[in-house]
């Protein structure tokens, strides 16, 4: 007989799972399941909660087998939408309701992309370098300061935001998912890739310098044309801007994987380096 | 400058901790003491110079700022930068006499990180690979239903990947690597053109990193522009990277406000000269 009696999970189950997940979603890595096992181990005690039997269990933890990975910052959203989802699986019988596998499941494989898309330029590409770029001024001079604010800023802001993504999530349940990729969701998306590419120019131009050192001299060995003045009075980091631009062109038009590109970089260092193009002037 | 054993098997813990699958989690491990700025931190302390370690973290912080690793492709292995090639620039620094907070300090560091982290992702590999071992007996376990052995394949089986591929190869690169470093100041004099193209390759790979990311939020030309008015901000204007999130916020704030006007107008519109349409035919008939 289904049980009817409504199952709500305790705060104490919760905040298990949820540092199940901090912890431990990517460190059994793998190419062929990134953090199908970070999500188990994160649902085990969701799991044992709310079924009392094995057989109940068994079933449960099956939907968790199937192959996950986003970006796991942000991606702890979709965990709390599960416990959530569960709650609501066992409180209708495990059998008997509409919430089941595929559902679970679907939700999980279509917030998977959404999710890595909006976490990787807003906390990698965005977030961290914003932190890491502070801290880099303040350690330049060899201080350890720098090292110590990013520590400490960062894993705040990382275990704070994950742990409110989490219960979020939970709170929300299935109606995060039409925030997450509705038409709100893509102008989130939209809002937020514009803060990450003017972030990202920002970072470029703060700490990626490539200068060249080609200059012109005449016969009483004055120079009369150095060439990265000419460039940058044309536009300041301008043969900066346009190694980002090829490298980019590269990876994203011609597909070359990052250490081909690498690669290339060495073979135009050397080409560059054998020409007079590029001179670090070093000496001992 | 010479790395004993016990300051080597320091280094090749805290190279388990930091990898990208490392045993500390991702926040903590990988985003935390993966960096190399943090990384520049806990070597200077380890090897007793900690101002050579932070010049050195910074400056091969700057090369992998933007590393982003989409779906599992990894173009370095930041627990070999951090941990494998931070101490080995240290000893170079030394190697070569030369000012720890100097430029051709900093050059010479993201060099040597970057060599080490490009050689280092076959690290990356043997961790993901030994990894399927503890997956194997995690997939038996669910099988016959003993989910409670699901947080040994989690939390304890991989430190026996990480005793193989960031442990024992950290502690022998970095204890016999300091030698190599001392030879290479006779084999490689600075003026000469391998040490040219390895110090011009330094200052070029951060285009690397930050074109990575670009290729996440990037389509078509279009998409360039935040990026090109962030850019003339910081080098034209001179403006610091929190002035630039700022002035990004408007912008931001103006794009999601016209994406919601736009598809919430949209359906009233459509809707609305439906209506009229249909009004229009009604009072035909009529």
């Amino acid at each position: 007989m289904a049980n009817i009696e409504k199952k709500t999970l305790s705060r104490k189950t919760l905040n298990k799972s949820f540092h199940h997940w901090f912890y431990g979603h990517l460190t059994v890595f793998s190419q062929e399941h990134m953090q199908t096992f970070g999500y188990l181990t994160s649902m085990l005690p969701i799991v044992e909660e709310l079924y009392d039997n094995k057989e109940d269990q068994e079933k449960a933890m099956k939907t968790y087998t199937a192959f996950f990975n986003t970006e796991p910052q942000l991606g702890t959203v979709i965990v709390g939408i599960t416990a959530s989802l569960e709650e609501a699986r066992a409180s209708q019988g495990i059998d008997d309701g509409e919430v089941d596998d595929a559902t679970i499941n679907g939700l999980r494989a279509g917030l998977m992309g959404p999710i890595a898309g909006i976490g990787d330029s807003l906390v990698v590409g965005t977030l961290i370098p914003v932190i890491l770029g502070i801290a880099l001024g303040m350690s330049s001079g060899g201080s350890p300061l720098g090292a110590i604010f990013y520590i400490i800023v960062w894993n705040l802001l990382g275990y704070f935001g994950m742990r409110f993504a989490y219960f979020k999530g939970y709170e929300l349940g299935d109606k995060a998912v039409g925030i997450l990729i509705g038409a709100q969701g893509k102008a989130i998306r939209k809002a937020i890739a514009t803060i990450g590419g003017m972030v990202v120019g920002g970072v470029a131009a703060t700490w990626v310098t490539v200068k060249t050192s080609f200059k012109l001299t005449n016969g009483s060995g004055k120079s009369y044309l150095v060439l990265q003045n000419q460039l940058d009075s044309v536009y300041p980091g301008l043969l900066t801007a346009l190694f980002i631009v090829l490298c980019w062109w590269l990876m994203a038009k011609k597909n070359i994987s990052p250490i081909r590109v690498m690669l290339i970089l060495v073979v135009v260092a050397l080409v560059g380096v054998l020409v007079g193009f590029f001179n670090p002037g070093l000496t001992y | 400058m010479t790395i004993s054993w016990i300051q080597a098997s320091i280094l090749g813990i805290f190279a388990s901790l930091s990898s990208m699958p490392g045993m500390a989690g991702s926040t903590i491990g990988n985003y935390t003491l993966g960096r190399p700025l943090v990384g520049g931190l806990v070597c200077g302390l380890v090897l007793g110079d900690l101002k050579t370690g932070i010049a050195a973290g910074v400056a091969m912080q700057l090369v992998y700022i933007a590393l982003v690793t989409p779906g599992g492709t990894v173009s370095a292995d930041l627990r070999a930068v951090s941990y494998i090639g931070i101490p080995l620039a240290m000893v170079a620094i030394h190697a070569q006499g030369l000012a720890a907070t100097s430029g051709n300090a900093a050059d010479l560091a993201k060099s040597m990180g970057t060599l080490v982290g490009t050689v280092g992702t076959v690290l990356f590999y043997g961790t993901a690979t030994m990894n399927l071992v503890w997956q194997h007996i995690g997939w038996r376990a669910v099988e016959k239903g003993e989910f409670k052995k699901l947080y040994a394949v989690d939390w304890g089986y991989p430190w026996i990947s990480h005793l193989f591929f960031s442990f024992i190869p950290t502690v022998l690169m970095t204890h016999f690597g300091s030698s190599a470093v001392h030879a290479l100041r006779t084999a490689l004099p600075m003026d000469g053109i391998p040490m040219k193209t390895l110090f011009t390759v330094g200052a070029l790979l951060p285009c690397v990193g930050i074109a990575i990311l670009l290729k996440q939020i990037v389509e078509g030309p279009i998409d360039f522009i935040p990026f090109f008015v962030g850019f003339t901000f910081a080098a034209s204007l001179k403006l610091n990277l929190v002035s630039v999130t700022v002035i990004s916020l408007i912008f931001a704030m103006i794009f999601y406000k016209l994406d919601m006007a736009i598809s919430t107008n949209r359906q009233p519109i459509l809707n609305g000269s439906n209506d009229t349409i249909t009004d229009d035919e009604e009072e035909e008939d009529i």
